[in-house]
């Protein structure tokens, strides 16, 4: 399993269409990836987890990738966040 | 006659169509054959996916396609793996039906978003519902009341009015909606105001007090709903409704426009606002920015200080909102007339002239601290256009300390220091204005106050009320030099009482260089028109005219026949 620690940069966080874009990348990928923020984990690839979270500007993320492809999923997953998922 | 939240604005007159919530309730069933029933999930789920694509497709067109993103948005949250995933474990663990099992994950998610710490995630939940209602009805075989072939004239009383049921609706055939649930940031309050139907939401049990068929009034405006009304009533109403519309005829042409003076000069109008859910109107209705973002609502009605970060994500909300724009947002403006318990402040002889608003956060600095900190955050964590601006400042000390208050607060958080203005709304500040505008990013005129203070005529004192009029040529000449020293200044100067907004003052306004003019949201685009009305010279005209007269009178009156004659 690889991890890396980010920062959520966009002003909305993870809501609905920035966790949208987010989730329909991960599902590229086959290796299982999760989101730890706030004490508690959820599936990058499921969006409803994903938005009950709450997680918001400011904060930041945990991402663990586990799988045959983790280096580029984990690489993926922070790269959207920390570009702010392509909100101004 | 039934009281609600004036959601949607209009008059609809029309009759009752009640929409009786459907029954959803099932038994719960054990079933034999699972693989079946997961079948009859998945063909409920694909069903559900098909018949929201085509409301969305619908909603595109005869509403706009940011509603639409609404109910797909539906699409996205069903689509979620875990969800359906869950569900056919579910019926293949513990044999239960397809409703069940629908209905359990849902409600634990709706659960989870309920207990989220935002507001907008925890709007969530109502998504959820509306979802699980759809899909629990395509399970059962539930068909949805058919919206599209109401008559014309009719006015839908229902439960709550969810996004796929406002997707089906005929705006022609509507007059009016009426609602028991939802407020003026719900789906049905945001929807309505879209497809431009009157509305009242939040009217209790009005699917029972109204009946079928029965003729009501319902005012968007006032948040009422007149149950059988009488002859007087309805021609009453009805002149209403034709004048709401001629109005809104009229001032269509100025809507995403400029707003500019008859000879093409470049003006803005904001709005004043009093919470953060009010941001939503002021876009709404076109406003080009915050003028006045009033904070004592946080301060208001509780029992202690909110603490930074709930100010920090009110602050953040309406910059959120306004994308772009500027929100200029007054710190606490404790005191004189607000009175906030946990505070204090002890009752005074001159609340007035007493320890208020600037005063009383300089003395009480580690508190004016966490306003000032939430306020440089959120300006820094969103696209840098909010303003803060200061209440009561008579002193240029006193300005002189805010700002190096707020400058050290910045540099401790590493975040660029936001644009900081003044009220001029004391004598004081007014008489000082030159000095006070080499400090000021800006000038914002707070003509409440400064109408009394000028006068010093309390308007809430019958005695001498008479005295306490903007129209006076001592305030209005007051008006003239602060306009002016701000703008010899190089700095902008707004206005953010009701004057701003008054047909009267506007050419003046004009004639003295005023460049913002922040209103009521309901306000902007009159104001806009009424901008449009005078070119530079005219106003001038007007000004020259008005400020040799003597008298508050001589002056209502001379600007009564420019502005009206």
């Amino acid at each position: 399993m690889v991890t890396k620690t980010v920062k959520i940069v966009n002003s909305q966080g993870f809501h609905m269409r920035p966790a949208q874009v987010f989730v329909a990348e991960m599902m590229k990928f086959s290796s299982d990836v999760n989101l730890v923020c706030n004490g508690k984990t959820a599936s990058a690839k499921s969006l409803m987890m994903i938005m009950a979270n709450g997680m918001k500007c400011g904060m930041e993320v945990e991402i663990q990738a586990d799988g045959a492809d983790e280096e580029a999923a984990l690489a993926k997953a922070a790269e959207i966040i920390e570009s702010g998922f392509g909100e101004d | 006659m039934l009281k609600g939240i004036a959601a949607s604005e209009g008059i609809g007159i029309g009759k009752v169509v009640v929409i009786r919530q459907q029954d959803i309730t099932f038994e719960q069933k054990t079933v034999a054959n699972v693989h079946q029933e997961i079948d009859r999930l998945h063909a409920a789920v694909d069903q559900f996916m098909a018949n929201t694509e085509k409301l969305a497709e619908e909603m595109e067109k005869s509403v706009n396609p940011k509603e639409a993103q609404i109910i797909r948005g539906h699409m996205a949250m069903l689509s979620d793996p875990f969800m359906v995933s869950q569900m056919d474990d579910m019926i293949k663990n513990d044999s239960i039906c397809a409703e069940a099992a629908a209905q359990t994950v849902l409600d634990m998610f709706k659960a989870m978003f309920q207990g989220a710490e935002d507001e907008l995630t925890q709007q969530r939940a109502t998504d959820v519902e509306d979802i699980k209602t759809r899909l629990l009805k395509l399970l059962l075989g539930i068909k949805d009341a058919d919206l599209k072939t109401l008559p014309a004239g009719t006015v839908l009383v229902v439960g709550d009015l969810t996004p796929s049921m406002t997707a089906e609706l005929n705006r022609d055939n509507i007059a009016a909606i009426v609602t028991e649930s939802g407020g003026m940031t719900s789906h049905s309050a945001i929807l309505s105001r879209a497809l431009e139907i009157p509305a009242v939401l939040s009217v209790l049990n009005a699917t029972v007090t109204l009946k079928d068929s029965a003729t009501v009034i319902v005012d968007g405006m006032s948040g009422t709903v007149i149950n059988d009304p009488t002859v007087a009533q309805l021609e009453e109403y009805e002149k209403k409704q034709a004048d709401y519309m001629a109005e809104k005829e009229r001032l269509r042409a100025y809507i995403g426009k400029e707003t500019l003076t008859a000879d093409g000069i470049k003006k803005e109008v904001f709005c004043n606002i009093g919470n953060p859910k009010d941001g939503i109107k002021a876009k709404e209705k076109d406003g080009e920015g915050v003028g006045l973002f009033r904070t004592e609502f946080l301060f208001m009605d509780r029992e202690s200080m909110p603490d930074e970060q709930e100010q920090y994500e009110a602050y953040k909300k309406v910059c959120d909102t306004l994308e772009n724009k500027t929100v200029i947002i007054r710190t606490l403006d404790v005191g004189g007339d607000k009175e906030i318990p946990y505070m204090n402040l002890a009752k005074e002889e001159n609340p007035f002239l007493g320890f208020r608003a600037v005063r009383y956060c300089l003395k009480n600095k580690e508190q004016y601290s966490l306003q000032l900190r939430a306020l440089i955050r959120a300006n820094a964590d969103t696209t840098g256009n909010l303003w803060i601006m200061v209440p009561m400042i008579a002193t240029v000390a006193e300005f002189k300390e805010v700002k190096a208050l707020i400058e050290d607060l910045a540099a401790e958080l590493e975040m660029p220091v936001p644009k900081v203005g003044t009220m001029v709304e004391t004598p004081a500040a007014f008489i000082m204005a030159d000095k006070l505008a080499k400090y000021c990013d800006f000038f914002s005129i707070g003509t409440n106050d400064l109408t009394q203070y000028i006068m010093v005529a309390d308007r809430g004192n019958s005695q001498v009320a008479y005295l306490y009029n903007t129209y006076d040529p001592a305030v209005l000449r007051a008006i003239k030099q602060i306009i002016e020293t701000g703008v010899n200044a190089g700095i902008p100067v707004g206005m953010c009482g009701e004057a701003a907004a008054d047909p009267l003052l506007i050419p003046l306004l004009i004639s003295f260089g005023m460049t913002e003019f922040s209103v009521s949201p309901t306000s902007v685009l009159k104001t806009r028109a009424e901008i449009a009305r005078w070119s530079k010279a005219e106003a001038d005209k007007v000004a020259q005219e008005v400020l040799a007269l003597e008298t508050a009178d001589e002056a209502f009156a001379c600007l009564e026949s420019h502005v009206r004659g």
